[in-house]
């Protein structure tokens, strides 16, 4: 049998070639990174690196730019924001399927529709709305609305996966005496930590990234989340920064999101059901 | 048994006196027991304030004229007849669907072909890793990063001239449509990873009888893939396509940070423009005429595509 060898061969050929392609940029980013921001030359960016100057890069966006405080910002924004919404989502999707609600299913599209349209949309009237009512540049405004943006998925995916406990383990609990709310809590929080991690983490990944608010929403150093300090460096404010000094501040801010997805990536093998609506 | 139709009614109501409560109740959460709708506002309400609110704002503001100072001067459809000769516009649509096609056409269809050659040799982990690693980088991270490769100096005019090809000293960022082709070549090798992660979770879950019964018939390589396996994709591959059709339709944050949609605006897209419009001119009104516009055709789009691929399944 050495002709499905030799089509394994190429398809492991194919794999490694593209790869290597794809490699390519990542060690230059690495690379580079790595390197004395003084005297930096263009022409040696392809060559392995000698020096490890990373943290003193690292200390160099610190001294440049305020990053860190970017980076508490962001840090804040992705923790509390997912969290508030996957808790609104999770109650929602409670009094849907496990309440049972009267016009339940209108209800959930009401929430999920929320999700349809570009976030385009959004920006023009909470940039006035925010300006007139005291949240813009504010932490409080800018929770509340990723707290908003987030809601729908958390509802979507809560509401699967309350659809797979059964209904009797409600009657159960409720026979013996328990709240509503005290079921809610104390049963279907807990049965349903894989859903509700797995939604989180997506929506901290996209809280995190996320640019377009943080670019709208935000002016002062102590409230503008990281990716708009990064944009920032790449625009006219910072002109001048040394490549290595940049590329130093690209990594730091993807190392989070990096983080928590090698943490966390069983998860999504069994937190989620998108596709069981 | 119908408990459960009257179920959110007072502990005290609830049959079976028999049995003691197990933990006792806060009154705090009285109101929430009695009162479903206690548990759906909190979500209603944030959606309806931050989300449908605005929403109506935007289309009420794009038939307007507003700067953002005194009162917004109602214009009628002003905005989107100046939209029809507006050169940008021109430029930006054309960008726009430029993006579509090579966000629809490259990382999805790569993602593909790396998760059909490694999803079932052993080791395929290792080999996939390379595609997942520039996963972790966002938009903005991007874009500063492949600033560097770009430049005129930078890595991608040295490799062009050490290849001895062409274009040595190509100002890839510098002219409208070359410089959308090469932030869509930066966007493909993002977004690779995210495609070939959802086809590999595909393959992995479609049954294995059909595959192994055309093995058996000496069916292998790309007429296993043709006519086994690539039909049993097809519904998946709806999704991820549609999933970066309304992705890219949306384009910003990588045009943000590489050229803020310049030089000149010749690489702005839809949602760059809108920005700009909004942010850089103070035209509240105009720009929200674009989000409208851009909102109808992401929504026109989404629609005819889902429509043509639920029809083309039906035979």
């Amino acid at each position: 049998m050495s002709a499905p060898r030799a089509a394994g061969t190429l398809r492991r050929a194919v794999l490694v070639a593209l790869g290597l392609l794809w490699l390519f940029p990542t060690y230059l980013i690495v690379a580079n990174a790595l390197r004395p921001a003084d005297g930096y030359r263009p022409d040696d960016a392809v060559r392995p690196p000698t020096d490890f100057a990373l943290l003193a890069n690292i200390g160099e966006v610190w001294e440049r730019t305020d990053l860190e405080q970017g980076l508490l910002s962001s840090l804040l924004y992705s923790l509390v924001s997912p969290a508030l919404a996957v808790l609104v989502g999770a109650l929602a999707a409670y009094a849907i399927v496990v309440l049972r609600l009267r016009h339940g299913f209108a209800w959930f599209m009401l929430i999920f529709g929320g999700t349809i349209f570009p976030l385009q949309m959004l920006l023009v009237p909470l940039f006035v709305g925010y300006s007139r009512f005291g949240l813009y540049d504010g932490r409080l405004g800018m929770v509340l609305v990723y707290t908003a943006i987030n809601v729908p998925l958390a509802a979507l995916v809560m509401r699967n996966f309350f659809g797979g406990i059964a209904i009797s383990v409600f009657e159960a609990a409720r026979m013996d005496g328990a709240s509503t709310f005290g079921i809610f809590w104390r049963i279907h929080l807990p049965l349903s930590w894989t859903a509700l991690a797995a939604v989180f983490v997506l929506e901290f990944t996209f809280v995190w990234n996320d640019l377009l608010f943080g670019l709208t929403l935000t002016q002062s150093e102590t409230v503008r989340p990281a990716m708009t300090e990064l944009a920032a460096l790449t625009t006219d404010v910072y002109a001048g920064t040394p490549v290595p000094v940049a590329l130093a501040a690209g990594l730091v801010v993807s190392v989070p999101t990096v983080a928590l997805f090698l943490l966390t990536q069983r998860l999504f093998t069994r937190g989620l059901t998108l596709t069981q609506v | 048994m119908s408990a459960h139709e009257t179920l959110p009614r007072p502990r005290s109501a609830a049959g079976g006196g028999d049995s003691p409560p197990r933990a006792p109740r806060g009154t705090g959460f009285r109101l929430f027991g009695r009162f479903r709708f206690g548990y759906l506002s909190p979500a209603v309400l944030v959606v309806a304030v931050l989300l449908y609110l605005p929403f109506l704002w935007t289309v009420y503001l794009s038939m307007t004229r507003y700067d953002g100072l005194g009162s917004p001067v109602f214009t009628g459809l002003e905005n989107y007849t100046r939209l029809l000769d507006d050169p940008a516009m021109l430029t930006s649509i054309r960008n726009t669907l430029l993006w579509v096609l090579g966000t629809t056409v490259l990382p999805v269809g790569l993602g593909l072909l790396v998760a059909v050659l490694s999803y079932d040799i052993r080791g395929g982990g290792w080999y996939r890793l390379p595609f997942l690693l520039p996963y972790a980088m966002s938009g903005a991270g991007l874009g500063l990063v492949w600033g560097f490769i770009l430049q005129p100096d930078g890595v991608a005019n040295k490799v062009l001239g050490f290849l001895g090809m062409p274009g040595g000293e190509t100002a890839f960022l510098n002219d409208g449509p070359e410089n959308t082709l090469a932030m869509i070549v930066v966007w493909t090798w993002q977004q690779l990873g995210v495609n070939m992660l959802l086809f590999v979770v595909g393959l992995q879950s479609i049954p294995r009888a059909p595959i192994e019964a055309a093995r058996l018939d000496g069916a292998s390589g790309w007429r296993l893939f043709r006519h086994v396996i690539w039909p049993l994709m097809r519904p998946l591959t709806t999704v991820v396509v549609g999933l970066a059709l309304v992705a890219s339709l949306k384009t910003f944050d990588i045009v943000w940070v590489m050229t803020q949609g310049g030089p000149g605006r010749t690489s702005e897209t839809l949602a760059v423009t809108m920005y700009r419009d909004v942010f850089v001119a103070d035209e509240y009104g105009y720009g929200s005429a674009i989000a409208v516009l851009l909102t109808t055709v992401t929504g026109l789009s989404s629609y005819a595509y889902m429509r043509r691929q639920t029809r083309r399944e039906d035979f």
